[in-house]
């Protein structure tokens, strides 16, 4: 079954058309990298896959549902761009991570001693343990990332969806990462889209790739992207692709020079 | 009996003392609980927006002869829903809303008040608070409203925290945010609108912000900081009324005193620690 589909999707917003006819199919399991120029639509897509965004026309089915349905079926694990949380905003890793369960638990109901036990734990697996109780908002770009993940992970989601996930992350964080994002895809059989500005790092860890501006300009295999009248169509112009492999000697270097 | 503390045994033998206390006590936990919210949301200007809003509201009681309460609380509730949905449609931006709704309330205020015919010194009880003067049926209507919200915000506070963290995540997690977030506007209005009686409408915005902000300077953990909140307003309304009494202040502005100094003293301790 496909996880997501998009079908004739027009999304009009104050009265400009940002997507036009966008057809978008992802199989179960598998992990999608959205890229494109700034401006090309690519949150908004995201936005219409989880119903954040109602479309102007055309429609959008996660695992043969709504997104409204799959919403409260708790289907999504979703990281937004940007969040901005305030330093001193009273909510600790530890609740943040919480607050995946509260949908499920529903109204008048509080997260119990087995919840905070799984919290923990999944909060330890993502490599943060001993940072439980502090602030969110005190935390790093890529623990906050983190911590997100974990929050997205606790109510079991079968559709991962991040949106810029490396802004505010230095380039080793960024390669650790998407390592980490690719080990949970096959961990938990999870399937991953991934917005993303950088065309290099994405094709290296991604099975299917989707060049946005607008309309849908390429969908397939990473590496088809990588074609010149693509990128052309994509951007405008002609560029150099930076690639990321697993192995970056600049990441080496980098790594190495951490530990000194 | 000591005759230096006599004057706190008369002052729970009068009956309109006790209905002052226990009236006060209610609101000041309820302002308590929302004004947790109003701080981290940073919605303080819509709530002073409401509170003057409340005046074109009692002003209308009192030309149509009904408990000014109860008109002030349909008006306050009205005015809080328009200037959210004019804000969401995003026509406005959210405080030039407020501004609009709030002078003009205000002027219908002024001009109801100029049209009734005898001059009302109740009025000065709404602007100021007259929380000694409180009547058995106003004291009885805030009581009853304040219980049954109090319990409503506790009942909903997890859903109320993810969503002041980040609403477009708690919504993608199945939370019900419209409905969340209107509960929470109706008891802010109504918070308001009973909160005048305590303090007044030029002083309302004090019970609404100082509790949770100071509480926010004391502690990092979330449900300390609404308990915290809770304990500020009440120790607050309470000491103020007794200081008022007993020194012959005006009970609002004596609150205020009161709530000002903590939050002075949790500042001073928040940049010393």
């Amino acid at each position: 079954m496909n996880a997501v589909e998009t079908m004739d999707l027009n999304v009009t917003l104050n009265g400009r058309e940002v997507l036009e006819d966008i057809n978008l199919s992802l199989e179960a399991g598998k992990f999608m990298g959205i890229v494109g120029p700034n401006g090309s639509g690519k949150t908004t897509l995201l936005k219409a896959i989880i119903g954040i965004i109602r479309p102007a026309s055309g429609s959008v089915k996660i695992f043969g549902m709504l997104p409204m349905e799959a919403i409260h079926g708790g289907i999504f694990g979703y990281l937004p761009q940007s969040q901005k949380v305030e330093v001193n905003f009273p909510a600790r890793a530890l609740d943040v991570v919480l607050m995946g369960t509260y949908a499920r638990l529903g109204m008048f109901r509080w997260p119990s001693k087995k919840e905070t036990a799984r919290a923990g734990d999944i909060l330890s697996m993502m490599g943060m343990a001993g940072l439980e109780n502090q602030l969110f908002g005190n935390l790093s770009g890529g623990q906050q990332q983190r911590v997100s993940i974990a929050r997205a992970l606790i109510n079991n989601p079968r559709l991962l969806i991040l949106d810029e996930p490396s802004t505010g992350i230095d380039v080793v964080g960024q390669e650790d990462f998407y390592h980490l994002l690719k080990g949970l895809q096959k961990k938990m059989n999870l399937t991953i889209i991934m917005v993303s500005h950088d065309v290099g790092a994405v094709t290296s860890y991604v099975d299917e790739i989707a060049c946005l501006n607008k309309v849908l300009h390429y969908h397939g295999s990473p590496l088809g992207a990588l074609n010149d009248t693509v990128i052309k169509n994509l951007y405008g112009k002609s560029i150099d692709i930076m690639m990321h492999t697993d192995q970056c000697e600049k990441c080496e270097r980098l790594k190495s020079g951490h530990r000194h | 009996m000591d005759t230096g503390t006599s004057w706190l045994v008369d002052i729970f033998s009068y009956e309109f003392m006790q209905r002052a206390m226990l009236t006060g006590a209610l609101l000041a936990l309820f302002s308590g609980i929302i004004s947790v919210f109003i701080v981290l949301r940073r919605v303080s200007f819509l709530g002073s927006g409401i509170s003057h809003a409340a005046f074109g509201g009692v002003s209308i009681g009192f030309l149509l002869g009904v408990n000014p309460l109860i008109t002030a609380l349909i008006y306050s509730i009205l005015v809080a829903f328009g200037i959210e949905r004019i804000s969401t449609k995003g026509k406005l931006a959210e405080d030039t809303a407020i501004g609009v709704f709030f002078s003009s309330s205000m002027a219908v205020g002024i001009v109801l008040v100029g049209l009734s015919s005898s001059y009302n010194v109740d009025l000065f009880g709404y602007l100021f608070g007259s929380i000694l003067a409180i009547t058995g049926e106003d004291a009885r209507i805030a009581a009853w409203v304040t219980i049954f919200l109090s319990v409503v915000i506790l009942l909903i506070m997890k859903e109320l925290h993810f969503i002041t963290f980040n609403e477009e995540l708690a919504f993608v997690s199945g939370i019900k945010v419209r409905l969340i977030k209107s509960v929470f506007l109706l008891a802010m209005a109504i918070a308001i609108v009973v909160g005048i009686k305590l303090v007044g409408i030029i002083l309302i915005s004090a019970l609404l912000v100082i509790p949770g902000a100071s509480a926010q300077l004391l502690t990092r953990r979330f449900y300390r900081m609404v308990v915290a909140s809770c304990l500020i307003a009440l120790f607050s309304a309470v000491s103020g009324v007794i200081i008022s009494y007993r020194f012959n202040l005006a009970p609002g502005g004596t609150i205020v005193l009161v709530l000002s100094l903590i939050f002075f003293i949790s500042f001073f301790f928040k940049t010393n620690r």
